[in-house]
C-alpha cells in the first residue's frame, strides 16, 4: 500500500466498520459510561488486573510511565484559579476506546492490531513485533508496551500467586502491545454459548469485568446491534451516533440538554465509548 | 500424596458446596519430580467442567463490610472474585479490596507453620505441640489474667471465641479497630437509640456529610456506592440528589460532592447548629432555644465557610426534604468529637429526617452471632492491663497493634510485659513478630466461617464463607478450627461430638433450621442451599426509631486557637485500600493510584498550595512533619482539597514487617498521633494531633498516574461536566 493509495482512499480505509452500507452484522461492542455515577474508586482498574493478567510493576518502573492498568481512573481539577475545588474533582476511566477508525490500526508495519467484525480493535500478541507505532499514534494513552519480561521478573508473580493467572488470557513477554481487549475472552465464551443455542447473546449475558465490578453501575456494555441493549438505548437517547463525527449535543451545545458525548470527537477515530458529563447541581 | 479414590471420597463430603476441589492441578506439588498424579479429566466430578470456570459463593473478609461474593474457579484454583447479586449489601459489586481478596490468599508471603520463639528467631513446630504449649502455659493463670485482642468479629468464630473465655474464666475480650467510627455509633445509639441507624441515600433528596466517607473507607462503601447510584439517578421519583460535603481533607467523596467546603478543622459541630439556627432564621420551626448563640457572623468566623454559603446551605436542606445528614470520621476525630457528632445528629432530627432516611435497620435476632465492632478504646484498656502486668496470656487475632498504636502508647514496651503471647496470623507482621508463638491461619478463601456484618441494608442475613479451593498449605489452619480445639482442652464433653469446625458449623444451621427459615425442608438440602447461596436471609420485625428531638446539652469548645509551635493540625487519612494498614502487603492496591493524587507505593503529604507557597514546598520536597511525639519524613504533595490549616498523611504505610510488597514502602503516621482522647467515649482522637512541617532540603520525583500538566485537562473536552439546569435528565435510559 502506497502512502499516495492510502491518502487518497483515507476515508474507504477508516470506514471499514461503521458506514451505512456495510453495518455491523451481529454485533457491535460497546460501552457508556455515566460520569455523573463514577465516583473514581478505582475498583474497575483492579479487577482488570484480576481479569486480566497484568503485571504489577512496581514503583520504580511506574515512575518510567511502565504501569500496565489497562483502564486507570484519570483525575481533573478546575482550572479556575480558586482556592479550593469546591466542586470536587473530574474523574474519567479511560481504557481502549475501541475505536471504528483506530488511529493505531493505519500505523502497525505488521497488521497486529486490527479490526474484528465485531467491532473490536484486537491486538494479536504473536504477530506484534513490538514497533510502539500504534502506542505513539493513540490519542487516548491506552496502550501498554512490555519492556520487560514480567512472568520472569521478580516479584511479579511470584510463587504461589502465578496461580491466580486467568487461564483464559495469554500471559504477555517482552517486547509485546497490550491493551484493553473489552474482555474478548469473556465475549468470545458467550458468542460461543449462544451460537450452541443457535442464537445471539442476550443483553446482560455478558459482562466486562470493569463493569461487573463497578460499585454505582457506571458503565454499561453490551451489543449495539441489539435493539434490546441497554447501551444501545442509551446512545439512541443520547443521540450518539457510532458512524457520525458530530454529534446532535456538538450541533446545539446549550439547547440539546443532553450529556452523551465522545472524547476528541474531532479527531474522527470514531470510538465505541460514549461518556455521559458529570453533572453538578445550579441551586448550591 | 492423597491417592486419587480417597481424594474423590473426600469431594463428596465437602465439595457439593463450598470446596470446588479439582481433582488434579491444584498446582502445590509439581508433575515432574513425581509428586502430583495426574488425573484424566475422562471421568470428572459432577460439578467440574475442565476449562470451565465455576462459581462458588462466600463472603469477602477483606473489611468488617460483609459483601458477599462469588469466586470463580477453575481445575480446582480459585481466579477472580465477582459480587453476589443475592446480597441486599453489595447486590453483585465488589470494591478494589474486595478484587483484592485473592492477592491476600495466593500471597508469597503467609506464614505457612506454626512458629515457637526462640531468641530472635521463629522455630517451626507441629500442631499438636503449639496447642499442648497453650493448654500448659495456661496452667496456674487466673482467667482474669487472660486476654483475648481481636479486630471486629461476628457469627459462629465470635461464639467460640467467647465460649473459650468463658471455658478459661475469662470475660477479657478486647476488640480493636484502629479506624472505626466507634464515637459516632455512641452519639447515634444516644440520638436514635441504635448504633447504627440505616441511612437511605436513595430516599434523600440533599445528602449533607461531614466528613463521612461513605463512597471510599466508611462502614459498607460498596453498599453506600450502590445507594449513592440510585441518589444521583435523575429519573427517581425525587430527582438527581446532591451531595454537599463538609471537611478539611478532601476524601473520595468530597471530590464527588455538587459543593465541597473546606472547613476550619473541629468546628463542624459549630457548621451544623449554625445550620440549626440558619433554619430557624428562614422560618423552620427549632424547639426550644436549641443553637440560639450560633449567629450566621459567628458560625462563619468560625469555621470559615462564608455566610453566603451557609445561608445557601439552609434554604436548600428546607427546601429539598427529606434530606439526610451523616457524621463521618473527619467529625468524630476531636476531643469534642462526641459532641460533634451530637450537633450533626440534632440536625438531623430538626430536619425531621429521622425515620425517613435515618431508619431503623435490620437486626439479626441472635445475640451470640452479632457482631462485637472493635474500636480504639478496647486497645488503650489493654494496654494499661499490661501495663500493670495484669496480663499473663496475650492470644491476638487479627489485630496488629504493634503498628497501628500510636507511640505514645508505649505499647511494644507493654507488650514485653506480657509472659505469653500468642498471635494468629496471615504475616509475619509487627505484632506477630513480638509474639512467643505464631500459630498460621487459612485465608480467608480457605476457611469456613459465619459472619454478621455490622451495616445490614432492608433484610437482616448471617454470611457464610467457605472454601474455594484446597488449602495452598498443610500447615496452617483455619480460626475456627483452631478454637474447637482449643475449647475441647477446656470442655471435651461439650465439644467432643464435633470433628471439626465444619461439622459444628453444619450442625449449629442445621440445628437451628426452622428460624433460618428452613422450615419442612430436608437437612441435606436446606445445607446445601445455604452454602450454595452463600448467606442466610432472616426474616426479621423493624423495630422503630426514636425520632424525638433531644436537645442535649452540646458544649463545643471554640476554635483552636493558633500555636505557633505546631501551627497546623495533623489529618491521617484513611484509604479505601490500605485501611489501618491491614492489606500493605497486597501489591494490586499498592500500585492502584490513590484516586485523589493519583500516587503509588509510598506515603505523602498533603499540602494546600498557599500553605506550601509560605513555607516554600514545592512538590516532591522531602519535609519533616514534627508532632510532640516524633516525626516522619515524606515527600509534599500540593493539593487543593485541603484546608490551609491542616495537611493530611494517608494511613497503611510504613511497615517495619509484614511482607515483600509492604516492608520499607512509606511512613506510618501512627506513630506520631499525641494520645489525646474524646472526652465523652475515651477514644483515641484521631485528628486531634498538631504538628509543624518542615523542609528536609532533599527533594524526589513522586511516582504518581498524574501526567505533566497536572491534573489540567487544557482546554480539551477530556472529562466534561453540565451545571444540572443545562441537562434533561428526565428522559434518561
Amino acid at each position: 500500500m502506497s502512502v499516495t493509495n492510502l491518502l487518497e482512499n483515507w476515508s474507504q480505509f477508516r470506514h471499514k466498520h461503521p458506514v451505512g452500507d456495510q453495518p455491523h452484522e451481529e454485533y457491535k461492542w460497546a460501552m457508556s459510561i455515566d460520569l455523573d455515577a463514577c465516583t473514581g474508586c478505582n475498583a474497575c482498574s483492579v479487577a482488570c488486573y484480576a481479569e486480566n493478567n497484568l503485571p504489577v510493576v512496581g514503583k520504580e518502573k511506574y515512575s518510567h510511565g511502565f504501569a500496565h492498568h489497562w483502564i486507570r481512573v484519570e483525575r481533573y481539577w478546575d482550572a479556575d484559579g480558586r482556592d479550593f475545588p469546591d466542586q470536587g474533582a473530574q474523574f474519567l476511566p479511560m481504557m481502549c476506546q475501541q475505536c471504528e477508525a483506530a488511529p493505531c490500526e493505519t500505523v502497525c508495519p505488521v497488521g497486529a492490531t486490527n479490526h474484528t467484525a465485531d467491532g473490536l480493535n484486537s491486538q494479536v500478541y504473536n504477530r506484534c513485533i513490538g514497533s510502539r507505532y500504534c502506542e505513539a499514534n493513540c490519542p487516548y494513552k491506552v496502550r501498554y508496551f512490555n519492556w520487560y519480561d514480567y512472568p520472569t521478573t521478580d516479584n511479579v508473580w511470584p510463587e504461589p500467586m502465578n496461580q491466580q493467572l486467568n487461564p483464559d488470557v495469554t500471559v504477555r513477554g517482552k517486547g509485546v502491545m497490550e491493551k484493553c481487549t473489552f474482555c474478548v475472552q469473556r465475549l468470545t465464551a458467550a458468542k460461543s454459548n449462544a451460537r450452541t443455542e443457535g442464537r445471539t447473546v442476550r443483553d446482560g449475558e455478558v459482562q466486562t469485568a470493569c463493569q461487573q465490578a463497578c460499585p454505582t453501575n457506571a458503565i454499561s456494555f453490551g451489543n449495539l446491534v441489539d435493539p434490546e441493549a441497554m447501551v444501545g438505548k442509551q446512545w439512541m437517547q443520547q443521540q450518539v451516533q457510532l458512524d457520525k463525527d458530530k454529534q446532535a449535543k456538538d450541533a446545539e451545545e446549550a439547547a440539546s440538554k443532553l450529556r452523551g458525548y465522545r472524547i476528541l470527537e474531532e479527531l474522527r477515530a470514531y470510538p465505541s465509548v460514549m461518556y455521559l458529563e458529570r453533572v453538578r447541581e445550579s441551586a448550591i | 500424596m492423597i491417592d486419587n479414590f480417597d481424594r474423590r471420597d473426600f469431594l463428596k463430603v465437602l465439595g457439593w458446596g463450598g470446596a470446588a476441589v479439582a481433582l488434579s492441578g491444584c498446582g502445590n506439588t509439581s508433575v515432574e519430580d513425581g509428586r502430583e498424579i495426574v488425573t484424566s479429566y475422562s471421568e470428572p466430578a459432577e460439578y467440574v467442567i475442565p476449562s470451565i470456570g465455576v462459581y462458588f459463593n462466600s463472603t469477602c473478609a477483606q473489611c468488617d463490610a460483609g459483601c458477599s461474593i462469588m469466586g470463580r474457579v477453575r481445575e480446582g484454583r480459585v481466579l477472580k472474585l465477582e459480587g453476589n447479586p443475592d446480597s441486599s449489601i453489595n447486590r453483585g459489586k465488589t470494591c478494589g479490596l474486595g478484587q483484592a481478596g485473592v492477592q491476600a490468599h495466593y500471597n508469597p508471603d503467609r506464614i505457612r507453620e506454626p512458629l515457637l520463639r526462640s531468641g530472635d528467631k521463629g522455630e517451626a513446630i507441629t500442631w499438636d505441640k503449639a496447642l499442648e504449649l497453650i493448654n500448659s502455659k495456661l496452667a496456674g493463670v487466673k482467667g482474669e489474667e487472660v486476654a483475648f485482642l481481636t479486630g471486629g468479629t461476628s457469627g459462629h468464630i465470635n461464639v467460640l471465641l467467647k465460649n473459650y473465655l468463658a471455658a478459661l474464666g475469662s470475660s477479657n475480650h478486647y476488640a480493636y479497630d484502629a479506624v472505626s467510627p466507634s464515637v459516632v455509633r455512641a452519639a447515634n445509639k444516644k440520638a436514635y437509640g441504635v448504633e447504627m441507624p440505616r441511612l437511605r441515600l436513595d430516599k434523600a433528596k440533599v445528602v449533607l456529610s461531614f466528613g463521612a466517607d461513605f463512597l471510599g473507607a466508611w462502614v459498607s462503601p460498596v453498599h453506600f456506592s450502590q445507594q449513592y447510584a440510585q441518589f444521583r439517578k435523575g429519573t427517581r421519583p425525587e430527582g438527581r440528589g446532591v451531595l454537599v460535603q463538609v471537611e478539611s481533607k478532601m476524601t473520595l467523596t468530597g471530590a464527588n460532592a455538587d459543593r465541597w467546603l473546606a472547613i476550619r478543622p473541629g468546628t463542624e459541630g459549630i457548621l451544623a447548629l449554625g445550620l440549626i439556627h440558619a433554619l430557624g432564621a428562614a422560618g423552620m420551626k427549632i424547639p426550644g432555644g436549641i443553637a440560639q448563640d450560633y449567629s450566621l457572623e459567628r458560625v462563619s468566623k468560625d469555621t470559615g465557610i462564608s455566610a453566603e454559603q451557609i445561608t445557601k446551605l439552609a434554604a436548600l436542606l428546607k427546601e429539598r426534604t427529606p434530606s439526610l445528614v451523616i457524621a463521618g470520621s473527619a467529625a468524630e476525630g476531636y476531643a469534642h468529637g462526641t459532641q460533634n457528632a451530637a450537633a450533626i445528629a440534632l440536625l438531623n432530627q430538626v430536619l425531621g429526617n429521622v425515620g425517613k432516611t435515618v431508619q431503623f435497620p435490620a437486626v439479626v435476632p441472635f445475640p451470640q452471632v452479632l457482631p462485637t465492632v472493635g474500636n480504639r478504646y478496647a486497645l488503650q484498656a489493654l494496654n494499661d492491663e499490661m501495663a500493670q502486668g495484669k496480663v499473663k496470656v496475650l492470644f491476638n487475632y487479627g489485630a496488629n497493634p504493634v503498628y497501628s498504636a500510636p507511640a505514645a502508647m508505649k505499647l511494644k514496651e507493654n507488650l514485653g510485659k506480657v509472659p505469653f503471647k500468642v498471635a494468629f496470623a496471615h504475616y509475619m507482621d509487627e505484632t506477630a513478630l513480638q509474639a512467643d508463638l505464631v500459630l498460621p491461619l487459612d485465608s480467608a478463601l480457605e476457611d469456613w466461617a459465619t459472619s454478621v456484618p455490622e451495616y445490614m441494608a432492608e433484610e437482616a442475613q448471617i454470611n457464610i464463607q467457605q472454601p474455594l479451593m484446597e488449602k495452598l498449605y498443610p500447615g496452617t489452619r483455619g480460626m475456627g478450627d483452631i478454637l474447637l480445639a482449643l475449647l475441647k482442652q477446656r470442655r471435651a464433653d461439650e465439644y467432643k461430638g464435633y470433628e471439626d469446625f465444619y461439622s459444628y458449623l453444619h450442625s449449629a444451621v442445621l440445628q437451628n433450621k426452622v428460624a433460618l427459615g428452613g422450615t419442612g425442608k430436608d437437612d441435606d438440602a436446606f445445607w446445601t442451599a445455604t452454602l450454595s447461596k452463600g448467606l442466610l436471609k432472616l426474616p426479621c420485625d423493624a423495630g422503630k426509631i426514636s425520632d424525638k428531638i433531644t436537645p442535649t446539652a452540646i458544649a463545643l469548645p471554640a476554635p483552636f486557637a493558633a500555636d505557633d509551635a505546631y501551627p497546623l493540625q495533623l489529618i491521617p487519612a484513611v484509604s479505601a485500600s490500605l485501611r489501618d494498614g491491614r492489606h500493605a502487603n497486597l501489591p494490586w492496591l499498592q500500585e492502584s493510584p490513590d484516586p485523589l493524587t493519583t500516587i503509588v507505593w509510598d506515603s505523602w503529604v498533603e499540602i494546600h498550595p498557599k500553605t506550601a507557597a509560605r513555607l516554600g514546598i514545592v512538590e516532591g520536597d522531602i519535609v519533616e512533619v514534627t508532632a510532640k511525639n516524633g516525626s516522619i519524613k515524606a515527600q509534599a504533595y500540593l493539593f487543593p482539597g485541603i484546608h490551609p490549616d491542616a495537611v493530611s498523611v494517608p494511613l497503611g504505610n510504613g511497615h517495619e514487617a509484614m511482607g515483600r510488597y509492604a516492608k520499607g514502602v512509606g511512613v506510618n503516621v501512627f506513630n506520631i498521633l499525641d494520645a489525646v482522647f474524646d472526652k465523652g467515649t475515651g477514644e483515641l482522637a484521631m485528628h486531634e494531633t498538631r504538628v509543624k512541617v518542615s523542609k528536609t532540603g532533599k527533594r524526589v520525583v513522586i511516582v504518581k498516574d498524574e501526567g505533566s500538566a497536572g491534573g489540567q485537562q487544557m482546554g480539551r473536552k477530556i472529562a466534561a461536566r453540565v451545571t444540572s439546569d443545562k441537562v434533561d435528565l428526565s428522559g434518561e435510559v
